[in-house]
């Protein structure tokens, strides 16, 4: 509708921009966000049996019975996170009562409430008295020492290795493989008169060091892709092919001629001569508008765009235009005039209202009138340095389009470099999705933000 | 009877259903790849990460202006780091160790083996120039002592000065310490350690990621049949052979 000569294109140039531009402070990382437990759930526990504290962060035995049907049992109040690397909590043994006959774990959903986690089907306990590991039977297996009164146990699930794992006072105990699928609930018992634990799901310092845990475990999965071998230089084409995409010509220009001199030499495959003589279409004349464009001068980019390509502004309700027009009258916020503003949008703006796609686009874009400090303001993003780059990339992909060697427009949509970390985070996506949704995704900006400081390998 | 073959069937078909790959189709996975949302600012950040600390100081400070992404380092710093790497390639051993010095001295201090690998290739560097009495000298007063400290350490200053026993290295065994190769080895721990000391990684993030997603492709084949990108540099997908 936008552009009738390649509607298709168009369409995935707003999507992108969508994605990038209009909603700039939207967080990847929110979509990972998983309830946690925070509290013990005194609902769904045996009863009868136990207490469980106020603060719903303790639980004591007051009965005297010690039938094996009358273990007081508490589950957490939701299941364990899965989309994260390891979920971990603990517990503190206040007092080890009459027999010490407590027990951490996991149990699923169903899980038969009065009976020690491990004891049943699909549930894992560590128990205190015997210092055994239970999974699934009345049976346990050494695991490791036993615990009482003022000893720390923590449980964990580690979902790179798919193993749970135990703690004692702050130490590892040992790991035993995670045979169970779907929603696993924190679980503590306490079967003894006077038994009496308290829980920490990480409102607390935990005595186990998680973050060392998860850091080794992040450690080992680098070491095993590490292992992998990359092609001569690849690194190197890949930068390089990024900086022609966006135009980023006096980059490349120094880029290439500090690669000429460094030791050891920098192997660019010679053979794909053509492929790279297409990727530098336009190089210049798109370093130019990026330049104009990222200093606000949208008039100057109007003109040599009229001059250079005249067939993309041709029609003044192209996407291109739109876009343009809009960063005009952003620049003539930015500079306070907001009566020329006004004006600006009355003349160039009004006409695209009709254009549905664009109109609520528009509409966030106009609203930096309403605004005494539009740079505070809900739309204030549209201000940052961030939307001049990204109309900036609008307008290099739009005229990388009109290469005449181009086979499929879509191709020239992302620099290489996109497509490669593209399709790396929809393959971690994908794997977890294979794997009941365990597990950290691929983020980034995580990666990005994580390990320039501090952390030495 | 007829339940009994039905009971069988369904264990059949369950099974197949667990041991076969999931399918992707070129269509379902281009959705999956639009669906991923990756920052320009980001990509720009890793542009900026590897220049920085590959030491392309230039090219990174014009990034910094065509692009306005802030390198993660000084960018003052990298021209230091990266003469202190040239030397070491050069064969400017000491004039290395004095920069490194000036830049901070806590580096070698706190770094035994890197300052001993320097020391041997100063070495290397005096025996290549045939200075046979200035390399005795040098391994007696400044690399034996050293050599005491540390078992590996002796072990190769023995490697090193049996140089000096062949006349012509071409074929001798230890020859590889006079190749090229020990420089750029030698000068890229120096240029890690430097990194290090400036708290900034020692690698680039960029080959990792592609290593990553190398990896993460070997472990999804495992459990899908999907386009793969199996020619990274030009990151075209390739449908999923069935």
């Amino acid at each position: 509708m936008v552009n009738d000569r390649e509607p298709g294109f168009n369409c995935s140039l707003l999507s992108d921009l969508g994605a990038r531009l209009w909603n700039p402070d939207q967080d990847v990382s929110m979509e990972e966000k998983e309830e946690v437990p925070t509290h013990l759930n005194p609902i769904n526990s045996s009863g009868g049996f136990h207490v469980v504290s106020t603060d719903k962060l303790a639980v004591h035995y007051t009965s005297s019975q010690l039938h094996g049907h009358d273990v007081g049992v508490v589950q957490a109040n939701c299941p364990a996170p899965v989309k994260t690397l390891a979920y971990y909590f603990e517990i503190f043994v206040k007092n080890a009562g009459l027999k010490g006959q407590i027990a951490i774990g996991f149990t699923c959903e169903n899980f038969k409430m009065r009976r020690q986690p491990g004891w049943e089907a699909n549930s894992y306990g560590y128990h205190g008295d015997d210092g055994l590991l239970y999974r699934g039977q009345g049976k346990g297996e050494s695991f490791g020492p036993t615990f009482t009164s003022g000893d720390t146990i923590g449980g964990g699930i580690n979902y790179a290795t798919q193993e749970f794992f135990f703690t004692k006072n702050g130490k590892l105990v040992g790991t035993v493989y995670k045979d169970v699928k779907g929603p696993l609930f924190p679980t503590i018992a306490v079967h003894s008169q006077n038994e009496e634990v308290h829980v920490n799901f990480g409102q607390q310092q935990f005595v186990f060091d998680i973050e060392a845990f998860e850091l080794e475990e992040r450690r080992k999965q680098q070491i095993m892709i590490e292992k992998e071998s990359l092609p001569l230089s690849l690194s190197h084409l890949i930068v390089r092919s990024y900086l022609i995409h966006y135009g980023y010509e006096e980059t490349l220009n120094s880029f290439d001629a500090a690669s000429r001199t460094t030791l050891p030499p920098v192997h660019v495959a010679q053979e794909n001569g053509f492929m790279e003589e297409s990727e530098m279409y336009a190089l210049n004349h798109r370093k130019i508008l990026r330049q104009l464009i990222r200093n606000g001068e949208i008039d100057s980019a109007f003109s040599k765009l009229r001059e250079w390509y005249p067939q993309l502004v041709q029609k003044e309700t192209s996407t291109i235009c739109f876009l343009l027009h809009c960063q005009k009258f952003i620049e003539l916020v930015r500079a306070g005039l907001l009566e020329a503003a006004v004006n600006y949008a009355r003349a160039e703006l009004a006409k695209f209202f009709k254009d549905s796609p664009l109109c609520s686009l528009l509409q966030e874009c106009i609203a930096l009138l309403a605004y005494e400090e539009p740079q505070n303001s809900p739309v204030g993003h549209f201000l940052n340095m961030a939307q001049r780059e990204a109309v900036a990339d609008a307008i290099n992909t739009t005229i990388l389009s009109t290469n005449p060697n181009l086979k499929d427009s879509q191709h020239c949509l992302h620099s290489h470099l996109e497509k490669l970390l593209r399709q790396l985070s929809a393959c971690c996506l994908e794997r977890r999705a294979l794997n009941g949704d365990q597990g950290e995704a691929f983020h980034l900006h995580k990666v990005l933000s994580s390990g320039s400081k501090g952390d030495r390998r | 009877m007829s339940l009994f073959w039905f009971v069988v069937g369904q264990l059949a078909s369950t099974e197949t259903m667990s041991t076969s790959k999931k399918v992707i189709t070129r269509e379902e996975w281009e959705k999956k790849l639009n669906d991923v949302k990756i920052r320009k600012e980001d990509m720009n950040k890793l542009v900026m990460n590897f220049l920085v600390t590959e030491g392309y100081v230039e090219a990174a400070e014009k990034f910094r202006m065509e692009s306005g992404t802030e390198p993660d380092i000084d960018l003052a710093t990298i021209t230091d780091r990266m003469a202190v790497k040239k030397a070491v390639q050069s064969g400017n051993v000491e004039d290395a160790i004095e920069k490194v010095n000036d830049l901070n001295p806590e580096i070698l201090d706190t770094n035994p083996q890197l300052f001993f690998h320097l020391q041997q290739q100063r070495l290397i560097e005096l025996i290549r120039n045939g200075k046979v009495e200035e390399a005795l000298e040098f391994a007696q007063e400044e690399l034996a002592p050293r050599g005491e400290e540390n078992q590996s350490f002796l072990e190769e200053l023995e490697r090193t000065v049996a140089l000096l026993a062949f006349e012509d290295v071409s074929n001798c065994p230890v020859g590889d310490l006079l190749d090229i190769s020990q420089r750029l080895k030698t000068a890229s721990e120096v240029n890690a350690a430097i990194l290090t000391s400036q708290s900034h990684e020692k690698d680039p993030k960029l080959p990792s990621l592609l290593k990553m997603l190398i990896w993460a492709q070997n472990q999804l084949d495992e459990k899908a049949a999907y386009p793969r990108i199996n020619d990274l540099s030009t990151a075209a997908l390739e449908d999923p052979s069935i």
